[in-house]
């Protein structure tokens, strides 16, 4: 009975993590469709959570590699799933208060290995797992949009600078259309499979799934409806800083910055080398500022993100390791759980009536 | 390092990215190059300038479909 209830607790924080990771990382896809006006905020929303949705259903391939690469399968637990996604909910919600785009992925990764480290000490984390498979993608992804970018704004100058601004610019808006959802779709591919693993490896711990069970149909229909209903609700603060705040963007910067997000994005999913969409578009834009000229990027906007994605692991972890180490204090069966849950539950509904008291940061337009 | 990092996978992905994220955007750049003269010549009552320029943009707006289409492929597959 405290198995069960400890699971229908943790398949909830799971999805209420997908949520988050939805309206946090909403920016990514439809940021710049916004600034640039390619696209009204509400249809850009509305079109980017169904590819969202759709885009959870095209591959399943990677679901359960979340935590296995970076943390002794062996330790896995529902508590320690729980903790770790409290961690990384945590991040998010702070994060999205300070208007900082951040990687939800990792939010996540420093959730569980933070759990896990309080649960079975240090060796339970895989040193060569969170080099190979965190560490250096989160240096490599945003160097390598922000070229791909500032490679492909010079050259669009060379070819059309010349030409009439009206019709150049009315191209671009229609063009980021289709960049705007290709990204959509490699966002809901990648990152509603992270929400379909963590279930699932909470599924296995428990008992309820064999060792090297698929996601059940539930699991999926479930993590892509919830990062689909967080697309919709939009994180309108981190459209704001992404679409606004680190360049003023035209639509030629606009389209360079989507087009190498999709392309460095599906080639890392091509090759095996998995990026965090996050650092790939905020490089994108970034490189497209700074390809124009590298005085148009606000660098102290940057330098603030940069920091948040410093500050993701370490954070994170530490949450997931505090929430672990209450729970503990319960004892092992599902008291521990409810009694956090209850008390995240009340400092979210804080901080949404706070910030919705403030007034939304981003003007319809 | 070597064993950490797949070398030969982040090689890849550091070309292809280039290649495709370059790529796209030039050949799109194209297109609306293609678009922009068409609309220019035509104005200035060139037809001949004015139908290369068209199929210039064509061809650019092809290559651009082309290449998202080769990019739904990747993530289906």
């Amino acid at each position: 009975m405290s198995a069960d209830v400890i699971m229908v607790i943790v398949v909830a924080t799971a999805l209420a993590f997908d949520f988050t990771n939805g309206f946090h990382d909403t920016a990514n896809v439809v940021a710049t469709s916004i600034s640039t006006r390619a696209a009204k905020p509400s249809t850009a929303i509305a079109i980017a959570a169904l590819l969202n949705f759709a885009g959870a259903f095209i591959s399943i391939s990677v679901a359960a590699t979340v935590a296995n690469d970076v943390v002794d399968a062996g330790v896995i637990t529902p508590t320690v799933v729980f903790a770790g996604l409290i961690g990384a909910i945590a991040w998010n919600l702070i994060t999205w208060w300070f208007a900082l785009p951040s990687s939800s992925s990792h939010a996540l990764i420093g959730g569980v290995v933070g759990s896990a480290v309080i649960a079975s000490g240090f060796d339970a984390v895989l040193a060569d797992g969170v080099i190979g498979k965190v560490l250096i993608p989160a240096i490599v992804a945003p160097l390598l949009a922000f070229a791909v970018a500032g490679i492909a704004i010079g050259l669009v100058y060379r070819i059309v600078g010349r030409q009439r601004p009206g019709t150049v610019t009315r191209g671009f808006r229609y063009g980021q259309l289709v960049s705007g959802g290709l990204l959509a779709l490699a966002h809901g591919t990648n990152d509603a499979q992270k929400t379909m693993g963590v279930i699932t490896l909470a599924l296995i711990a428990n008992g309820s799934l064999g060792a090297d069970a698929d996601p059940p149909f539930w699991v999926i229909v479930s993590a892509a409806t919830a990062i689909a209903l967080g697309t919709y609700s939009g994180g309108w603060r981190i459209i704001r800083t992404t679409g606004t705040r680190i360049i003023k963007m035209d639509a030629a910067q606009g389209f360079s910055a989507q087009g190498a997000g999709a392309a460095v994005i599906l080639s890392s999913t091509h090759f095996g080398f998995p990026l965090s969409t996050t650092h790939v578009i905020n490089g994108g834009v970034m490189g497209a500022g700074a390809g124009k000229r590298l005085s148009a990027v606000r660098w102290g906007v940057a330098g603030n993100i940069m920091v948040a994605w410093l500050l993701t692991l370490p954070a994170a972890a530490a949450i997931g390791g505090a929430t672990y180490a209450v729970t503990e204090i319960f004892g092992s069966g599902a008291v521990g759980p409810v009694i956090v849950s209850v008390i995240a539950l009340a400092a979210s509904a804080m901080l949404f009536n706070r910030r919705s008291q403030q007034g939304a940061p981003l003007p319809a337009s | 390092m070597a064993v950490i990092v797949e070398t030969s996978e982040l090689l890849q992905t550091v070309a292809a990215s280039v290649v495709a994220g370059v790529g796209v955007t030039v050949v799109f750049s194209v297109a609306i190059w293609g678009a922009a003269r068409f609309v220019d010549l035509s104005r200035s009552e060139r037809p001949a300038a004015a139908a290369a320029a068209a199929a210039v943009g064509i061809a650019g707006l092809a290559a651009t479909l082309g290449a998202v289409a080769v990019g739904l492929v990747v993530m289906v597959g």
